[in-house]
């Protein structure tokens, strides 16, 4: 029972709500997804949003990590939003500290901040 | 046998409580006789007197309801715990050296004697011990609370710009509860820049470095920028001593000099009017 | 209310359906929600570990108390290939899957209690616990 995650195309930028918890092929797959969407549009930035996920482990952790060494290659840069601070305490406990990724608030604010990275 | 020293004690009390005060002097206990009234000291003494009788003639549990309240008694009174000992040990001293005087002892029974006067004091002692023990750790928990209570809240002074300052040590378990205070902040004010301010903390070692760190890099993970102010000259000196690397961080020594900086990072400037 | 349930693991689902038996029990004893987050992930990395270097093996959550203190007890076992050198292991840092490397230093971190029982060719055993504060 695979499910894709939806991905919508905002002007440059793609922009992604990640609404249920991830399994481990759920994630694969979005991996898999937004790179061809990526490839497809020629989009230079990237949202995801984690507002409603509760937990991530070391999996997921490793699954969004390269997702946005592997959206750099191509050319795009990803912004993160919407970590809840349960979910940023347990990776910071876990020892993940996600240290060369750009986060946000929110989706409203990481796109201010892709809009700012790109103009620069 | 028990009978006889309750009942010597009982006809002796005064003789007894007369010789034990002298032995206190001698001690050079004096601040004993400071602190306390004659009246309250001549009257525990005797309280102590009875508590030895009861022992050695009533039922255990009698003498153990009794041993409590003594020991309640004298944890209110407030003496330093080895002084309480002290004194006691005297009183049972005192007993044996009369007890000694008045040729109830000879070759073949002091052994016995000196065996029920000390089976009669190390359970009062350790009655005494865990009496003040438990005072001890009542208050040791009730200050736990308090400092607990003393949690730093995050104060959002501008849009976008929230500060928290810290006071006092930081344990492990307060590290985690300021840790949550402030990411909930952090999400509740929609802050862009978090100031820690470390004015407030007196010790910074390793330990409270590497709780600092982390609630940074939390607040980084939420989405928000941390940067770190109010630190003394004592504290750059010890952080650079130990070798902690706060290079990831930005820092400066003021809270002013910080939100003028976070003012900036969020495209703001404090400018004065004209009038 | 279960007091202890259990999930075997043997595929890549089961990781998911002990984590949400944890989360459901952590919820159940009152849990805040970050510690629901931790008890949610160390299980999942523990769960991940069995399926990964045992292939085969058991999660069970149980609901506990101890001197008027209650918690939740995780006991993760397999008779997998056991761990050779528990103290590399419990090296921060130290990873063989090549993945992040969270691995079970971090999961002893977001748990309180931890312990290690293993025997190199027949299993391991691994309890950890969160008390209610």
């Amino acid at each position: 029972m695979m499910t894709r995650i939806p991905i919508l195309k905002l002007r440059d930028c793609l922009i992604v709500s990640i609404q249920w918890e991830l399994d481990d092929q759920t994630a694969l797959a979005f991996q898999e997804d937004l790179l061809n969407r990526l490839h497809t549009t020629a989009a230079r930035g990237v949202v995801i949003d984690l507002t409603p996920i509760d937990f991530i482990d070391s999996f997921i952790a490793k699954v969004l990590g390269d997702v946005i060494n592997m959206s750099g290659l191509m050319g795009a840069k990803v912004v993160i939003t919407g970590i809840q601070p349960a979910v940023a305490i347990t990776l910071i406990e876990l020892g993940i500290r996600l240290e060369n990724v750009v986060t946000a608030l929110d989706l409203e604010k990481g796109l201010e901040k892709l809009e700012r990275e790109l103009e620069a | 046998m028990n009978r006889l020293i309750a009942r010597y004690i009982h006809e002796n009390i005064d003789e007894i409580l007369e010789k034990w005060k002298i032995k206190m002097e001698e001690e050079k206990d004096d601040r004993f006789f400071q602190v306390m009234s004659d009246q309250v000291i001549d009257h525990t003494a005797r309280e102590f007197g009875e508590l030895m009788i009861s022992s050695l003639t009533e039922e255990k549990e009698t003498y153990r309801g009794k041993l409590n309240e003594f020991s309640v008694q004298i944890v209110r009174f407030g003496w330093s715990v080895s002084f309480v000992l002290k004194t006691l040990s005297n009183f049972t001293e005192v007993i044996y050296e009369n007890l000694e005087k008045a040729e109830y002892l000879n070759e073949s029974n002091y052994k016995s004697y000196r065996e029920i006067l000390n089976n009669w004091l190390t359970p009062v002692t350790h009655s005494i011990v865990d009496a003040y023990s438990k005072v001890w750790e009542k208050t040791v928990s009730l200050q736990k609370i308090a400092l607990q209570e003393l949690s730093a809240s995050l104060i959002p002074v501008f849009e976008k710009i929230s500060v928290m300052p810290l006071v006092g040590t930081i344990d492990t378990e307060r590290a985690k509860l300021i840790m949550e205070n402030l990411l909930q902040g952090v999400v509740k004010h929609r802050a862009e820049v978090v100031l820690l301010d470390i004015t407030g903390v007196p010790v910074v070692d390793t330990m409270v470095a590497h709780h600092i760190i982390q609630a940074a890099d939390a607040v980084r993970l939420v989405g928000a920028k941390c940067m770190l102010v109010g630190i003394r000259p004592e504290i750059a000196q010890t952080i650079v001593t130990l070798g902690i690397n706060l290079n990831d961080f930005t820092t400066t020594s003021t809270l002013q000099r910080g939100v003028e900086q976070a003012l900036a990072l969020t495209n703001r400037a404090i400018v004065e009017v004209n009038s | 209310m279960n007091l202890r349930s259990s999930v075997d693991i043997i595929s890549e689902w089961d990781i998911v359906a002990a984590r949400q038996l944890g989360r459901n029990e952590a919820k159940d004893i009152g849990f805040g929600t970050v510690d629901q987050a931790r008890i949610t992930t160390a299980i999942s990395e523990l769960a991940r570990n069995i399926y990964l270097y045992a292939g085969k093996g058991n999660i069970e959550i149980k609901q506990i108390t101890e001197s008027k203190l209650k918690g939740l007890l995780v006991i993760a076992s397999d008779s997998g290939p056991g761990i050779p050198d528990v103290r590399k292991v419990m090296e921060d840092g130290y990873t063989t899957s090549g993945g992040l490397g969270a691995g079970l230093p971090g999961v002893k971190r977001l748990m309180d209690d931890f312990k290690i029982e293993t025997v190199v060719g027949e299993g391991t055993t691994i309890s950890a616990t969160k008390w209610l504060r």
